[in-house]
């Protein structure tokens, strides 16, 4: 049983179409990532997986269980979690509150092992993206490459067997990218499975092992990182048509 | 009996709409929420009440209408500028002071002409039967005038540069500022119109009825605008136009069939808001965001 | 005895470290002290009708700031629960004769009941849309009231008049101090309990919902349940504090419903501060005392001119929410608190300077 199965998903937004008849599946402790050029439909297919929006047609499948069209938070609750591309961290909240929410959650609530409280459990997931030293501060004093780590370790509090990253490296600093792919791979050893949308090719094509391509909306390709960097059509999609 | 409701119901339809076309319009343009809206409804009424019987004498009715609303609208932008500019960035905070300002101007208007109804002289005198109901030259009038403007904005803010610039800032402030367009200035405009919009609508309802008076003259206009901008879907003047039309209908069905219906009329369009959002939040004609990003 | 000694010592010492080191929650002490103290100092009876309605509209306020300024859900409607409170008592004492110490209880359930259904539809809208509703709410319970049909049910106009007072087997004067005092706990007690919730962790889920619902959905949080709890809650004391109005006026009529009293906890919380418990406290007392004291007393007009004086108040509070927009209170701590780091950096820089001398 493949852990997510999306089959013949599509969502149309007035004339224009998003996601056209896509499918494709995701298996236990992979690492997998999305490219495409933008508008190609990837942040939709999030939001479509996560239930934010249903979709016109198609089914998506979480451990074997039609998740289609379910409200967010349940969905959230059978262990798919979500970072956003844009980050949206509750401003007004001191950092180690922002994780406290996510285990406020009845998934997160549960997975705290006895013995811990709340506030101990967000401490230590704070330090496993480096942000302890900003336990106190409000969220809305935190830099940008501060946020993208505080939106992992919310999504992680609440313990997903799949996390979705939209564009985990987006607005930071080689460095912060490169230091960002050490959380990201230790979950991935935790025995997570992880699917990343992003545009930093070179730092995604080291972190996965498949690549999903869209182009307008639809599954051009599939295959290894080397595979699709081959892949003529892919390249054609990113860099126009060769002379 | 349904002679009655057919005519009044299409009169009553079009001055509503008129009115609350200016609400969504300050609305979607500026994102303000002007519950002194029905000040500006009433205020309009007030300054031709005062107005009109200088002018009757010597000039007609005419230059008192135009003075009464462009001083409404020149109220609504100094009431733009000193109170709601200055906490335009929360919503709360412009609810909260625009409905301090409303109780104020009523308060001001009780004060000056006390809870007394004060008489407004028809624009037209006779009547003229229609359908077997005979129906003032001045309801015909308001129906007119108010599909007239109707129409004109419409194909204001279609055709015209600044209506383009009006629909750009609605849709994404920021970016219109960007191109260029100087929303301050857009905003008094919109204000004003909204504003000179309800006047009109005020000096309608109050000739075609029985004058006006304070109270609570300004809660009932702004309850209705509410109504049909909800009924209607936000951001979509044609729902306006319907909206106030089917809002214009029930009040007249129920007032003219319910017994006792006159005392039951002003909850109509709360009821009706109550079951538009319950059953279908979006409106009519509204667009509804699918994902607040 | 050492052991009581040392249980007391504990006692103090935790009460001094939550309240004393605050400074918002010392203001906030002393300020209680004072209110405790005024019945002894200046035994007026008018003074202490104008604070006993403080109390209850700070109650009122307060409730409207949990659902408001914590949860993000905009109440335009909030005189719905207030009225709901106060009828629910008189129609219980005129059709069953209980006494209030059931009827308010009981009401007050009503109230939380009613606050739950309402919450239903109202969960649906957002921002703009869910003012306009909870406006609407109110308004047409008022038409209810006042329509002639029901008339033997809600008496109408004047409403249902002669409901038993808190404390009838007392002297005139001494009923005036017992009911400031009752309020006042009764208010101290709330805002104990809001301030709990609002410090829980369910408290912490409210803002995460003012601050970013797909955030908070996407962390797994049931959104819905919660805005249904904070409507709960909040409709709980709006018309605990219904009740309490009710029986100290001893009649429930029509205007409670009104839209004035809807806006009430709105300007009063305004005034004193957004999101906060001792927002609306502040905001309470200020606008009672304007309304009471420098309108009324202070400042006479004339008869002929009594339109002014809501003029003059409402002007003042567009002043007071344009001048400080985030609460007259607020302001006032946020300067405090600004004071004490200033002093801190004084005090370490004092210390930074006496080592640097040494070496």
């Amino acid at each position: 049983m493949h852990l997510l199965e999306v089959e013949n998903l599509t969502k149309r937004f007035g004339g224009l179409t998003a996601l056209n008849n896509v499918s494709f599946q995701v298996d236990e402790g992979e690492i997998v990532g999305i490219i495409g050029p933008n508008g190609a439909g990837k942040t939709t297919l999030f939001h479509l997986l996560t239930g934010f929006i249903k979709p016109d047609s198609g089914t998506i499948k979480f451990k074997g269980e039609n998740i289609t069209g379910l409200e967010p938070h349940k969905i959230v609750n059978k262990g798919l979690a979500r970072t956003f591309q844009v980050v949206r961290p509750f401003r007004h909240l001191p950092t180690i509150a922002n994780v406290l929410v996510a285990l406020q959650s009845p998934r997160g609530n549960k997975q705290i092992e006895w013995l811990k409280t709340p506030e101990r459990k967000a401490m230590e997931m704070l330090e496993d993206v480096g942000l302890s030293e900003m336990m106190m501060e409000p969220a809305e004093n935190l830099a940008h490459g501060d946020l993208k780590r505080l939106e992992i370790a919310r999504a992680l509090a609440t313990e997903p067997e799949l996390l979705l990253l939209d564009e985990p490296f987006g607005g930071l600093s080689p460095i912060e990218t490169a230091y960002l792919t050490h959380p990201i791979q230790r979950m991935h050893q935790e025995g997570r499975t992880v699917i990343i949308v992003e545009h930093k090719l070179y730092a995604l094509m080291r972190l996965v092992r498949r690549v999903i391509v869209l182009h307008f909306g639809e599954k051009i390709a599939e295959g290894t990182p080397e595979e699709i960097s081959k892949n003529k059509k892919v390249i054609e999609v990113y860099m126009g048509k060769a002379m | 009996m349904i002679e009655q409701i057919l005519i009044y119901g299409a009169i009553s339809g079009a001055v509503y709409a008129l009115l609350a076309v200016g609400f969504t319009l300050i609305f979607g343009v500026a994102g303000i929420v002007n519950l002194a809206h029905g000040s500006f409804f009433m205020l309009g009424a007030y300054m031709f009440a005062v107005l009109a019987p200088i002018g009757l004498s010597q000039l007609g009715l005419l230059p008192a209408l135009i003075l009464s609303t462009i001083s409404v609208a020149v109220i609504s932008i100094i009431f733009y500028k000193l109170t709601i500019r200055p906490v335009i960035d929360q919503e709360i905070a412009v609810m909260v002071v625009t409905v301090c300002m409303a109780l104020i101007f009523q308060q001001l208007m009780l004060q000056i002409f006390s809870a007394a109804n004060l008489p407004i002289p028809s624009f037209l005198e006779g009547s003229v039967p229609i359908l077997g109901v005979t129906v003032t030259y001045t309801r015909i009038s308001a129906l007119v005038v108010s599909l007239v403007l109707f129409a004109s904005l419409l194909i204001f803010i279609t055709k015209s540069k600044i209506g383009a610039a009006m629909r750009a800032v609605s849709q994404d402030r920021e970016t219109a500022m960007l191109m260029g367009i100087n929303t301050e200035r857009l905003y008094m405009l919109t204000m004003a119109i909204s504003a000179s919009l309800a006047a009109l609508a005020g000096i309608f309802i109050a000739a075609s009825t029985t004058g006006v008076a304070a109270s609570w003259m300004w809660l009932q206009p702004l309850a209705m605008s509410f109504a049909i901008v909800i009924l209607g879907g936000l951001g979509s003047i044609k729902g306006t136009l319907i909206g106030g039309f089917i809002i214009g209908y029930a009040e007249q069905t129920v007032a003219i069939t319910v017994p006792e219906g006159g005392a039951i009329v002003p909850v109509i369009p709360f009821t009706i808001m109550v079951l538009v959002l319950l059953l279908r939040p979006k409106g009519l004609f509204g667009k509804r965001l699918e994902i607040e990003e | 005895m050492n052991t009581v000694t040392t249980l007391l010592r504990r006692i103090y010492s935790s009460f001094a470290a939550d309240v004393f080191d605050i400074p918002p929650r010392l203001l906030a002490f002393l300020l209680l002290l004072i209110l405790l103290a005024i019945p002894i100092l200046t035994p007026s009876p008018y003074l202490l009708r104008i604070l006993t309605s403080a109390s209850v509209l700070a109650i009122f306020a307060a409730s409207w700031d949990l659902l408001v300024g914590r949860t993000g859900q905009i109440s335009l409607g909030h005189a719905l629960f207030f009225g709901i409170g106060a009828y629910s008592t008189a129609l219980l004492f005129k059709y069953y004769g209980l006494p209030l110490w059931v009827t308010i209880p009981s009401a007050v359930l009503i109230g939380v009941i009613v606050a739950l259904l309402i919450g239903f539809p109202c969960l649906r809208v957002k921002g703009p849309y869910l003012a306009l509703v909870t406006m609407a709410f109110p308004l047409i319970l008022s038409s209810i009231v006042k329509w002639t049909p029901l008339l033997p049910v809600f008496e109408g106009e004047y409403g249902i008049r002669r409901l038993p007072s808190f404390f009838p087997f007392l002297p005139i004067g001494d009923q005036r101090i017992a009911e400031y005092y009752l309020s006042l706990i009764l208010l101290v007690v709330s805002s104990v309990i809001l301030y709990k919730v609002a410090n829980s962790k369910t408290g912490i889920v409210f803002i995460s919902i003012l601050d970013d619902e797909v955030a908070s959905k996407a962390s797994g949080i049931n959104v819905t349940r919660y805005k249904l709890m904070a409507f709960g809650i909040s409709g709980l004391f709006a018309s605990l504090a219904g009740c309490i109005q009710a029986h100290l006026l001893t009649v429930a009529n029509p205007p409670v419903f009104a839209l004035t009293w809807s806006f009430m906890p709105i300007v009063v919380t305004f005034l004193g501060g957004m999101g906060t418990i001792y927002g609306p406290l502040a905001g309470a007392y200020i606008y009672i005392f304007l309304d009471r004291y420098v309108f009324t007393t202070l400042i006479r007009i004339p008869s002929e001119w009594e339109y002014t004086t809501l003029i003059a108040i409402t002007l003042v509070i567009v002043i007071l929410i344009i001048k400080w927009p985030r609460g007259v209170a607020r302001f006032v701590t946020d300067k405090l608190e600004d004071l004490m780091e200033a002093r801190e950096l004084e005090e370490r820089g004092k210390w930074i300077w006496k080592r640097q001398k040494k070496k």
